[in-house]
């Protein structure tokens, strides 16, 4: 019993990074209607700025600091990249166009960078804490994970819900006609929400570094578990990302656990898989189930 | 004063709008109508800017806005309340309100507000309800009442009557009528239900099939029989 315990402890940190990214995934669906599979590019291409900027100033958070503004210009790129030029196309043609960014991110990283995995180490303690005399499988850093985590959710929450900006963000990907027809500029709108995504993604970027080595493709397997979250969640709620962000975390810390890590990401799969077949719309979702 | 002038609308190889001309003077009410197909949604489209026009001109007291974006249009003071009561479900009645005139300083959109919510009672009511839940009519006044938070020289309606009961749009439309007089509003209402357009109008425009076939007091066009038979039949 202790080792389930255990288990489910040790998936909250990873979780929190999961969940991170999947709201990064909301974000840019919520505004553009677009699942933007370079998301987990732009979060490697900043978590290396991070590591360039650490490794020169050996700072970890001037590295986030710098990080957090490449995201923010990095998702205004993409967006400027792919949606002006194939607004015109359908929708799938823009996902598909993402795959494109997150390929060419990974080909111009391993030129910059190099494709051999570089060191990123935890700012803080990554040992698991010791309470009443048992080491748990929790360390300060990720509690420092999840307090990030939780006030990004907070801090997007009430921008979205108490803000002028928030909520002409909200009606622009509502609604993008209205919205314009009441004077809002939706363009900068849906620019803003990428630059967001961006800013989010970054910061889940830093933080998996640590336990997933940098190179240009280990945050691949990240989009999947964040990509599930974010489905599962209903692509449209923040809140339901956040819960499957840290489900996800938890299932693979018990899967591995339980029997080992390689079977991990086949289980979140096929709970995808499942989900999707008993409940389309997301467990989140509100309205029409998305025809895929 | 709104001012139209020779605008011409072309879709591939249709022309939408054939050299139309009008003018909306402040503190009048002008009905444009005409059956089905007329062009009537198309001109408004064109005047919000979200349809730009092959040729012509449209401008504002004098000042040009054919070439800006919907959303400056919005805030030069020209406000479109398009067909369907737009209304946007996912959002509160209040936050469909806030919506309009986001760009102005809080002083002057709270007084904005106000006097939206002075002029339709039921939204101060309702305002935590989500606008879905809302009937016909009242999201029809909501649509209305957001137009009037961006504080509009030139209000132009879309079809308001659109499925709604006959009381009600008389309501709506005598509203309308008021507010056109009282703020000195520039409106331009568009309606395939003639008769009562014509009622609450100063001016009548009557469209067909791209072009403006008649022009005049609103009372003159509805007592027009043959007109009624030849563009409007009934």
């Amino acid at each position: 019993m202790t080792a389930f315990f255990d288990y489910l402890l040790g998936g909250i940190g990873s979780g929190a990074v999961i969940a991170l990214l999947a709201i990064a995934l909301v974000l840019t669906w919520r505004s553009t209607r677009i699942v933007n599979f370079a998301q987990v590019g732009q979060a490697m291409a900043t978590t290396f700025v991070a590591f360039a900027v650490r490794e020169a100033s050996g700072s970890w958070v001037l590295g986030l600091a710098v990080a957090l503004v490449a995201g923010a210009l990095l998702g205004l790129i993409v967006q400027a990249l792919i949606l002006r030029p194939v607004r015109r196309m359908d929708t799938s043609g823009a996902i598909i166009a993402t795959f494109g960014v997150l390929i060419a991110l990974q080909a111009a990283a391993a030129m910059i960078w190099g494709a051999s995995p570089q060191p990123f180490g935890p700012p803080i303690a990554n040992a698991g804490l010791e309470v009443f005399g048992h080491v748990w499988p929790i360390s300060w850093y990720d509690i420092l994970i999840i307090a990030v985590t939780a006030i990004l959710v907070i801090g997007l929450g009430l921008l979205l819900t108490r803000t002028s900006v928030g909520l002409a963000m909200r009606a622009s990907a509502f609604n993008p006609e209205v919205a314009r027809l009441s004077g809002v500029r939706v363009g900068r709108m849906l620019g803003l929400g990428w630059a967001i995504a961006g800013v989010v993604g970054a910061v889940a970027g830093v933080l998996i570094a640590p336990s997933a080595t940098l190179a240009p493709n280990s945050f691949d397997i990240f989009l999947v578990f964040a990509f599930t979250a974010a489905v599962l969640g209903g692509l449209d709620s923040l809140v339901g990302a956040v819960f499957f962000g840290v489900g996800t975390g938890v299932v693979l810390s018990l899967v591995t656990g339980y029997s080992d890590s390689s079977s991990a990401p086949v289980v979140v799969l096929v709970l995808l898989a499942v989900s999707l077949i008993l409940k389309p719309e997301g467990l989140f979702g509100r309205g029409k189930a998305r025809a895929v | 004063m709104l001012e139209i002038a020779d605008v011409t609308v072309t879709y591939g190889a249709v022309r939408a709008l054939e050299r139309v001309s009008l003018t909306v003077p402040s503190g009048t009410v002008t009905a444009v109508i005409g059956a089905n197909g007329a062009g009537k949604s198309t001109l408004m489209r064109t005047i919000a800017g979200l349809v730009k026009p092959a040729s012509g001109s449209v401008a504002l007291s004098g000042v040009g806005i054919t070439s800006l974006r919907p959303e400056d249009i919005v805030r030069a003071g020209v406000v479109l309340v398009p067909e369907g009561r737009s209304t946007i479900p996912e959002l509160t009645v209040e936050e469909n309100l806030d919506l309009g005139g986001l760009w102005r300083d809080k002083a002057a959109r709270k007084t904005s507000k106000a006097e939206a919510l002075d002029l339709f009672p039921i939204l101060a009511d309702r305002r935590r309800s989500r606008a879905d839940t809302l009937s016909g009519g009242e999201r029809q006044q909501l649509a209305i009442a957001r137009a009037l938070m961006c504080a509009p020289t030139c209000l132009m309606l879309d079809e308001p009557s659109l499925g709604l009961a006959p009381l009600i749009v008389t309501q709506i439309l005598e509203l309308v009528r008021r507010l056109s007089v009282d703020a000195n509003l520039a409106v331009l209402l568009v309606e395939q239900n003639a008769v009562t357009a014509l009622r609450v109008a100063t001016h009548g425009v009557v469209l067909n099939l791209g072009r403006v076939v008649m022009e005049g007091p609103a009372e003159h066009i509805a007592a027009h029989d043959e007109l009624r038979h030849a563009y409007l039949g009934y």
